[in-house]
């Protein structure tokens, strides 16, 4: 091939999104005709997940497709871009901003100081949060345990009356399974599911609320800048393909897997009422304002992301006034 | 068994740590292996915070955002600063079949060799880690920046970790130089306590 | 030059550098820093030292500089070797007697703990000195330590089986349930041999004389008060772990903290106790750490340079029956076993092997206790055993590297055994699943 590349993603190999992100390896090889050939690597093939940006802009890597979240140590606005705690409730919308409404942009120019261009946003689907309590409200939420890694999931839920704890991902399945903690901000149903997680932590909240994790796919900017129009718009088209295919065979897999969970009388799937996540939103808001404060982008963002919400009425009138009421009160108590 | 030249000097302790006898090759060593003795309390440290957090959260229902990043942090740096450590006392572990079956004038030459080749690595992982330094120290306009880990707490550890790595490397550096410099002028390499073959 | 030339040329490469007696951790250190510069260029060289920094900043190593701490107290303070006259006591004629319980606390530590470093180097401080001074056969004991202490990535909670699961996306309580029989099997098989070698000549673990009975302890209840102070510590990790208190990394540091509780009621903790155990600690974190931060740069280039793909088209290419490939699949763990360490096997095989089972129709979680089993045998293997190097690093200085291989041989032949045991009887595992 003219170009042979090597991309590390941010899951193992038996997780479905790595299949997915092989299946996009593919398709770029053949509607390149051969042209553009993509290794895929699982999660820490070459190094850690928190250092592939730099491993792509020194060239180690040619590419990443990975949740900015890992890089909110280097600038908050990777974290909260990555993931904007509580702010959609449709994967779909969230696509439709990053590819529409002015995402995509704001995230390159965060992004390419950084020697690393972001070819397209693809996203997990929300994420469900596994709990060995039952939380029917954002006042169940108050003094449970809940593991929280880095990005904004630990503050908005610290200011919704949580305690989070600070846990590696490889200590969740231990710790939720002896009570060290009560929850996790852990990863998709069907995944946890599959591992077995809702044996012990059988309250699990579907369909999720607090976090949508962006998949950035990304490039080197040099390899980028110097690569002809036409390969140019198949990674861009192929990205686009890939990122709806995504949400649709992830949401089909966590319908099963909630299906199965049913089944079993021990699993108790609870679905977060609709005032409940606005009231969560209104903690969230909040929190985004703190962190639009810390630079230029993060700022930017904030103000495209809240108009972008408002023109498509996904932050409700109602939920605004009654609901921050209600939550100050709650982070006050 | 090693034979020693006239020239070898015993196993050297510094003052006030007899219990500790640790055979070392030089001055510098001897300085490493002292500081390195200190920064042991780090995992002291460590222990003494995960219990401040398992009793903060169970008895208190308050666990700490800073205790996890810590430990891993004071872990990380006796790691890396233990690699020094073990090359000024002779203690990286090495398969001695070939090294112990051989004359003192073909020991020398292993010495020489292998001095050599442990400098070249040092040498070159400095200056992998000088770049990863630099990069966790600097924002991509080149100004001082420290890389933090993200989390609420944020604190820059991965910046100091990453340091702490080139510093240990660096150290490294030296000594093997020295040990190069010992073996060529003719100096035995002082073996560890490791007498067995193989 | 091809993957596979590359790969040729490692292997040699490595080779070539051991006879030299350079340090084991700059062998591979250095062949991967050569293969970084030589495949990728210098502006790839910050890869070598990004891997040394995911090595050192590994939260499961949290509790490797912890269980040597509290192997080294117990040792320095008076209680480790009141426990084992204690348990020579209780031994009583039975030839091999302390070598078996070694193995039973062994099994008890490993319920306890998913990492092998703390428990090995703890037996190495702890029993091993012992059971020589009671005149126990070098190998035997060196055998007992070392495949006991690895037991721990084999009875849940098991960190290999938990990255397992988080690899190749099973159930985690699946695989903990299948890994009991297995790992009691092993234990028992150790059981076995020791008894078996001992009864047919008793020099090799000789039973309590008399005489040594009265140096000891008086009776049963002295030695029996004697084992209280140890027992409680267990309970205080053990408990923080089953009592939900800590999770599996912090009950480490527990256990150290019990120790040092036990020590102070003893009367025997001293600053230069405390000071002694700590630069011990240290001494041993940089002999074992580095062979390890070794082998994960080793894991990192290779992968770049494509080797796991390498990996599966060598599997590929075979057209034979399913059993057939999965023995090949067990050779490969088998000989990556010799050189990297179980994380550095899993992250270069996992990605290539469970899918194939899957394909090939076999159950992932009877392949994750294989695995396991598999990871068993590397920690003991030469000439990169870790095993044997968490000892070397505590064991007394008359004990060479080249004692503890010979000494692990039979003990790898009884976990090849079971591996193929499991092979031939999935449902050795597989019954409670
Ligand atoms: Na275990
Ligand atoms: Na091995």
């Amino acid at each position: 091939a003219e170009y042979e590349w090597t991309f590390q993603t941010s899951e193992t190999a038996g997780e479905p999104q790595f299949e997915m992100k092989e299946q996009w390896a593919e398709n770029v090889e053949k509607m390149s005709d051969g042209r553009i050939s993509i290794e895929i690597l699982p999660v820490g093939a070459v190094v850690q997940a928190n250092q592939t940006l730099q491993a792509v802009k020194s060239g180690i890597l040619q590419g990443h497709l990975t949740d900015p979240s890992y890089f909110t140590g280097q600038n908050p606005a990777f974290g909260m871009i990555g993931n904007l705690v509580g702010a959609w409730s449709d994967p779909y919308n969230f696509l439709d901003y990053m590819n529409n409404g002015g995402g995509e942009e704001i995230y390159n120019k965060l992004a390419e100081p950084y020697g690393v261009h972001l070819i397209g946003a693809a996203a997990t689907g929300l994420e469900s949060l596994p709990s060995s309590k039952p939380i029917h409200s954002v006042e169940d939420m108050q003094g449970l345990k809940l593991r929280a890694p880095e990005g904004m999931v630990y503050n908005v839920f610290e200011k919704a009356g949580a305690t989070p704890v600070n846990l590696p991902g490889s200590e969740v399945y231990t710790s939720l399974e002896k009570g060290v903690i009560d929850a996790a901000d852990y990863t998709v149903f069907a995944t946890n599911q599959s591992q077995g997680l809702h044996e012990f932590a059988n309250y699990p909240l579907y369909p999720g609320f607090h976090s949508l994790p962006m998949v950035a796919v990304s490039i080197n900017n040099e390899i980028w800048n110097s690569l002809p129009g036409d390969l140019k718009a198949i990674l861009s088209t192929s990205v686009d393909a890939m990122a709806y295919k995504m949400v649709g065979q992830l949401k089909t897999r966590d319908l099963e897997a909630v299906r199965e969970a049913r089944k079993d009388p021990n699993i108790h799937v609870i679905d977060l009422p609709a005032e409940e996540r606005a009231k969560f939103r209104a903690i969230a808001k909040k929190e985004w304002k703190d962190w639009a404060d810390k630079n230029e982008i993060t700022q930017e963002f904030y103000n495209s992301v809240v108009s972008y919400l408002e023109n498509h009425n996904l932050l409700k009138a109602e939920d605004g006034g009654s609901a921050d009421q209600q939550a100050s009160t709650d982070s006050q108590s | 068994m090693s034979s020693q030249s006239s020239s070898s000097t015993p196993p050297e302790t510094p003052e006030g740590e007899q219990d500790q006898s640790v055979a070392v090759r030089s001055t510098f060593d001897r300085g490493v292996v002292w500081v390195a003795r200190r920064v042991a309390w780090l995992v002291f440290i460590a222990m003494a915070i995960s219990v401040y957090e398992v009793i903060m959260r169970y008895g208190f229902d308050s666990p700490t955002s800073w205790v996890h990043e810590t430990v891993v942090m004071l872990v990380a740096v006796t790691f890396s600063l233990s690699g020094p450590a073990a090359l000024a006392s002779n203690k990286h572990i090495r398969v001695r079949v070939l090294y112990d079956s051989v004359g003192p004038r073909f020991k020398l030459w292993l010495d020489r060799f292998n001095d050599l080749v442990t400098f070249l690595f040092c040498l070159g992982m400095s200056y992998a880690a000088f770049t990863m330094s630099w990069t966790a120290t600097h924002n991509p306009m080149g100004e001082w920046d420290l890389e933090r880990s993200g989390t609420s707490w944020n604190p820059p550890f991965p910046a100091y970790v990453k340091t702490i790595i080139m510093i240990a490397l660096i150290v490294m550096c030296i000594q093997s130089l020295i040990h190069l410099y010992q073996s060529v002028r003719g100096k035995p390499a002082q073996p560890s306590d490791d007498l067995g073959a193989a | 030059m091809s993957i596979a030339d590359g790969t040729l040329l490692m292997v040699g490469a490595i080779f070539a550098l051991l006879v030299t007696g350079l340090p084991l951790a700059f062998i591979t250190g250095l062949v991967a820093l050569v293969f970084t510069f030589g495949w990728f260029g210098p502006m790839a060289l910050p890869l070598v030292t990004t891997r040394v920094y995911g090595f050192v900043t590994e939260y499961a190593l949290v509790a490797v500089p912890m269980f040597v701490l509290m192997a080294s107290l117990l040792d320095r303070s008076g209680i480790a070797k009141d426990l084992f006259n204690a348990m020579r006591v209780f031994a009583g004629r039975l030839p091999g007697g302390v070598a078996i319980q070694t193995v039973v606390v062994a099994f008890f530590l490993a319920a306890l703990s998913g990492i092998i470093g703390g428990e090995i180097v703890l037996l190495g401080i702890l029993a091993l000195p012992q059971m020589l001074r009671l005149g126990y056969d070098k190998h035997l004991s060196i055998g007992v330590v070392c495949a006991g202490g690895s037991l721990g990535t084999m009875m849940p909670p098991s960190i290999v089986l938990i990255i397992y699961g988080l690899m190749a996306s099973q159930s985690i309580a699946d695989l903990f349930t299948a890994a009991i029989t297995p790992a009691i099997l092993l234990m028992g098989s150790y059981i076995a041999y020791v008894l078996v070698r001992c009864l047919r000549n008793p020099k090799l673990g000789p039973p309590l004389t008399e005489a040594d009975r009265a140096e000891t302890f008086a009776n049963k209840w002295q030695a029996l008060k004697a084992i209280i102070v140890p027992g409680l510590i267990a309970f205080m990790v053990l408990g923080s772990i089953y009592g939900g208190v800590a999770s599996v990394t912090e009950a480490a540091a527990m256990g150290v903290f019990g120790v040092l509780l036990a020590v102070l009621l003893r009367g025997e903790l001293t600053l230069k106790t405390l000071h002694g155990s700590l630069s011990q600690t240290l001494m041993t974190c940089g002999m074992i750490i580095w062979i390890g931060i070794g082998a994960a740069t080793l894991v990192g280039v290779y992968n770049l340079m494509g080797g796991n793909r390498f990996i599966s088209q060598v599997i590929l290419g075979l057209d034979v029956a399913p059993i057939v490939i999965m023995l090949v699949m067990m050779a490969i763990l088998m000989v990556l076993g010799m050189f990297l360490d179980w994380i550095g096997v899993a992250m270069l095989t996992l990605p290539i092997f469970v899918p194939i089972v899957e394909q090939l129709g076999y159950s992932p979680i009877w392949f994750g206790i294989l695995f396991a089993v598999n990871m068993q045998v590397s920690f003991l293997s030469p000439p990169f055993g870790p095993a044997a190097f968490y000892l070397k690093g505590v064991a007394p200085p008359s004990i060479s590297l080249k004692d503890i291989f010979v000494a692990l041989l039979p003990f790898i032949a009884i976990q090849i055994c079971m591996l193929a045991v499991l092979l031939i009887w999935p449902s050795v595992a597989m019954w409670p699943v």
